[in-house]
C-alpha cells in the first residue's frame, strides 16, 4: 500500500460521518420535516409525540429481538405472526378464562420462546438459510393463529352454545398496558419498549452473549474456531426474538382489546426496515441496539407526520420507499 | 448450493400442500334425527350436493359468511355442503370450480375473489349442466344462476342519512376510509356523501386500509388536529372501534358518535350492545339466502337472476329485537 493512498484513506475517515450520526441526522431532518409540516400546529402538541412513541412501540419491541437476530448473520420473518398467535393465545387466556396475569404472561412468553427455539434450531442444528427456516415459521405460526381462534377475534364478546352472546369484562391489566404513566404523559407500551430496548443493549454490548453474536455474524467460521459456543449463541438469538415477539403480542392484544389471527401481518418487514435504517448491518457482525432506537424513531415519526397532515396513501407509499432507499444509500457508503 | 435447491423446492412443496384447500363436509354431520325437515324442503329424501368455494378465510366477514351458510344448511337434512377456502388465490378458486364439476355436485356456491379470472370457469360449470349462485361479488356475462349481493352505496346511503339526522349543520366529521382503491370503499364513501346531503363538514379523512390499529392511528391524528369531533364515520366496524379506543385514550369529556359498517354479530353488533358504537349498518352475508335459493333451484323453481340483499341498522334501541330493516 502506498503512502498517497493510506492518506487519501485516512482523510476521508476523517469526513465519514458514524452511523450513529447518520441515523441521528436522518432522525434531525424527519422532525424538520414536522416542523414544517406540522399540521396546523398539531406537531407541537405533546400528546402527538405520545402517541407517535406508542404506535412505534410495539415494532419497537420487535426491532430488539431481531437486531440480535441480524447482528448474528441471520434474519427472523416469524416475528409478525408470532406477534398474532401470542395476541390470539394472551386474549383467550386473559379475557374468556380470566386467567390471573402471573399465569398468562409467562405462558405468553413461552409460546414466543418455543417458536424462537424451533426456528433458531432448524437454522442452528440442521443449518437451514434462516430466511427459509423463519418463513415456515412465519407461515406455520400463523396457522397456528387462526386454529386456536377459530378464524376470527377473541373479543369480549363471547359466543355461547346458544348462538347468543356474553360480555366478559376487559381485564384490568389489559386497560393498565394500554393506560398512562408519568403524570399522563407516557404511554405503558412506550415503558415496556424502553425497558426491551435495555435488555437488549445490556444483552449485546454488556454481556459476552453479545460478543458472541458480533463474532458470528461478522464471521461464523472464525468463531468457532476461536472456541464460541455457536449453536447455543445462535439459537439463544432466536429465542429473544421470540420472547420479544411474544411481549409485543401482549402489547398489541391489550391496545387492541382483542386477539386478532390477524394481527402484526407485515410488522416483521418493519422491524427490518428500522433496524437497517438504523445502521445495523443485514450481513451481520455490525451494529447495535442505539442505532435500532434511532431506527424506531425515524420511522415512527415519519409514519406519524404523514398521518398528522392527513396525506393520501400512495403519496405515503412513495415517501416511505423514498426515505428507505435514501437510508439504505447512505448506509453503503460506508463499506465502499 | 444444490442441497439448497433441494431445501427450498421442498419447502415450497410444503407450502403449497398445507394451503391446499380443506375440503369439509359439513351440514350433512347435522344429520339430526330427531330434528323435521321444514316441510317446504324440496325431495327430502334426495340428497344433494353443495359445493361452496370462498375467496378468503382470512376477513371475519367470510368466516361468517361461511358460518350462516354452515348454518342455513343444518336446517335441512338432506343438503350436504362442501366447503373451500382459495386464501385469496384466483387460481386456487378456479380449480374448487373445476374440482366441484368433476366432482359431480348438485350446485355451486361462489363468492368469487375476482370477476375476470373467474367468469370463464364458473360458465363452464353452468353451460355444463350445473347450477351456479355468485355470492357479494359478480362475475361478467350471464352465464350462472343468481348472483347474491349487497349493495355498498345503498349502505353508505344510509348510514349518510343516519348521521345527517344526528347532527347539526356544522358538524365537524372524521371518515376513516376502508381503501379507497376498492371498490367496496369507493361505494361506502360515495353513498355516505349522498346520503350526508351537505349537511356537517368532513375535516379529516384518512385510508384506514380495513385495518383496527390503522384505524387508531389516524383517529389519534385527527384528534392531535381537532378538539372537538362531532362525528366518527369508519368504512367497517373494526375502524370505528379502534377510533373508539383512540378518542377513550385521548380523555375527551365530549365523546363524538361512531357510526361503523357491517354488523356482524361477534363485531359491529357486540359493539352497539356495550354502547362503543352509536350505529353500525349490516353488510349481509346472504348466507342464509344462498342456500333458501339453492332449495329453489334444486326443487326446479325459477329464481330471479338477481336478488339484492337488505340492509339492516342496528342502534341501542333495537339491538336486542334484531336491529331493523333499511327500506331502499
Amino acid at each position: 500500500m502506498t503512502a498517497s493512498n493510506d492518506l487519501q484513506r485516512n482523510t476521508k475517515k476523517h469526513f465519514r460521518l458514524s452511523p450513529a450520526a447518520r441515523a441521528f441526522l436522518a432522525l434531525a431532518l424527519v422532525l424538520l420535516l414536522g416542523f414544517v409540516f406540522n399540521a396546523h400546529g398539531a406537531f407541537f402538541k405533546l400528546g402527538t409525540h405520545r402517541d407517535a412513541l406508542r404506535q412505534s412501540s410495539v415494532y419497537g419491541i420487535l426491532a430488539c429481538g431481531m437486531t440480535l437476530v441480524i447482528i448474528s448473520g441471520g434474519i427472523d420473518l416469524a416475528v409478525g405472526s408470532v406477534v398474532a398467535l401470542v395476541a390470539v393465545c394472551s386474549a383467550l387466556m386473559a379475557i374468556h378464562w380470566n386467567w390471573s396475569p402471573w399465569i398468562v404472561v409467562p405462558l405468553s412468553l413461552l409460546i414466543g420462546a418455543t417458536c424462537g427455539a424451533v426456528s433458531g434450531g432448524i437454522t442452528a442444528l440442521l443449518r437451514v438459510q434462516p430466511f427459509i427456516a423463519t418463513l415456515a415459521m412465519m407461515v406455520f405460526a400463523r396457522g397456528l393463529a387462526k386454529h386456536v381462534s377459530g378464524g376470527t377475534k377473541i373479543s369480549t364478546a363471547i359466543e355461547q352454545a346458544d348462538k347468543t352472546y356474553r360480555y366478559a369484562e376487559l381485564p384490568k391489566w389489559f386497560r393498565a398496558i394500554d393506560s398512562r404513566v408519568l403524570w399522563g404523559q407516557v404511554s405503558v407500551v412506550t415503558v415496556v419498549c424502553a425497558a426491551c430496548l435495555l435488555v437488549a443493549f445490556i444483552a449485546l454490548a454488556r454481556h459476552v452473549w453479545g460478543r458472541q453474536l458480533y463474532a458470528i455474524g461478522a464471521n461464523e467460521e472464525a468463531a468457532r474456531l476461536s472456541g464460541v459456543p455457536v449453536i447455543p449463541a445462535k439459537i439463544a438469538a432466536y429465542v429473544a426474538s421470540g420472547v420479544f415477539a411474544a411481549i409485543a403480542g401482549i402489547c398489541q392484544a391489550a391496545q387492541e382489546t382483542q386477539g386478532d389471527p390477524e394481527a402484526g401481518a407485515g410488522y416483521e418487514l418493519v422491524a427490518i426496515a428500522m433496524v437497517v435504517i438504523g445502521g445495523t448491518s443485514l450481513m451481520g457482525g455490525r451494529g447495535g441496539v442505539c442505532l435500532t432506537l434511532l431506527g424506531v424513531l425515524i420511522i415512527g415519526y415519519l409514519e406519524k407526520i404523514l398521518s398528522i397532515n392527513a396525506v393520501p396513501e400512495a403519496t405515503r407509499l412513495m415517501l416511505t420507499g423514498i426515505i428507505i432507499v435514501v437510508a439504505v444509500v447512505a448506509q453503503r457508503q460506508r463499506s465502499s | 448450493m444444490l442441497r439448497l435447491h433441494a431445501i427450498v423446492h421442498l419447502l415450497l412443496v410444503i407450502v403449497i400442500l398445507a394451503g391446499c384447500s380443506q375440503s369439509e363436509p359439513a351440514a350433512k354431520s347435522a344429520a339430526t334425527a330427531g330434528e323435521k325437515p321444514k316441510s317446504d324442503a324440496p325431495a327430502a329424501s334426495k340428497t344433494f350436493t353443495i359445493g361452496m368455494s370462498q375467496c378468503n378465510l382470512g376477513e371475519p366477514w367470510r368466516v361468517q359468511m361461511n358460518a350462516d351458510i354452515k348454518a342455513a344448511a343444518a336446517q335441512h337434512p338432506n343438503l350436504e355442503v362442501i366447503f373451500k377456502d382459495a386464501q385469496n388465490d384466483t387460481l386456487r378458486q378456479r380449480s374448487h370450480i373445476e374440482e366441484f364439476v368433476s366432482a359431480g355436485v348438485n350446485l355451486i356456491i361462489v363468492s368469487p375473489k375476482e370477476a375476470e379470472p373467474l367468469t370463464e370457469p364458473i360458465a363452464n360449470a353452468f353451460r355444463g349442466g350445473i347450477p351456479v349462485i355468485v355470492l357479494d361479488r359478480a362475475v361478467r356475462g350471464d352465464a350462472f344462476t343468481c348472483f347474491i349481493g349487497a349493495n355498498n352505496v345503498q349502505i353508505g346511503r344510509a348510514a349518510g342519512k343516519w348521521i345527517a339526522e344526528h347532527i347539526g349543520n356544522d358538524a365537524k366529521i372524521v371518515e376513516l376510509k376502508g381503501l379507497m382503491t376498492s371498490i367496496p370503499g369507493q361505494d361506502r364513501h360515495n353513498g355516505f356523501v349522498e346520503g350526508l346531503g351537505g349537511k356537517g363538514k368532513v375535516v379529516f379523512e384518512a385510508d384506514m386500509k380495513w385495518l383496527e390499529p390503522e384505524a387508531r392511528k389516524e383517529m389519534d391524528s385527527a384528534l392531535a388536529r381537532f378538539d372537538d369531533i362531532d362525528v366518527v364515520y369508519a368504512h367497517n366496524d373494526p375502524g370505528a372501534h379502534g377510533a373508539y379506543l383512540a378518542v377513550q385514550a385521548a380523555g375527551r369529556e365530549k365523546k363524538p358518535l361512531f357510526v361503523g359498517i357491517d354488523a356482524l354479530p361477534q363485531e359491529g353488533v357486540a359493539y352497539v350492545s356495550q354502547g362503543i358504537l352509536n350505529a353500525t349498518f349490516q353488510y349481509p352475508t346472504g348466507g342464509q339466502e344462498a342456500i333458501d335459493t339453492a332449495l329453489k333451484i334444486l326443487a326446479g323453481e325459477k329464481v330471479p337472476k338477481t336478488i339484492t340483499l337488505k340492509s339492516r341498522i342496528f342502534t341501542k334501541e333495537n339491538v336486542a329485537a334484531g336491529g331493523a330493516v333499511i327500506e331502499n
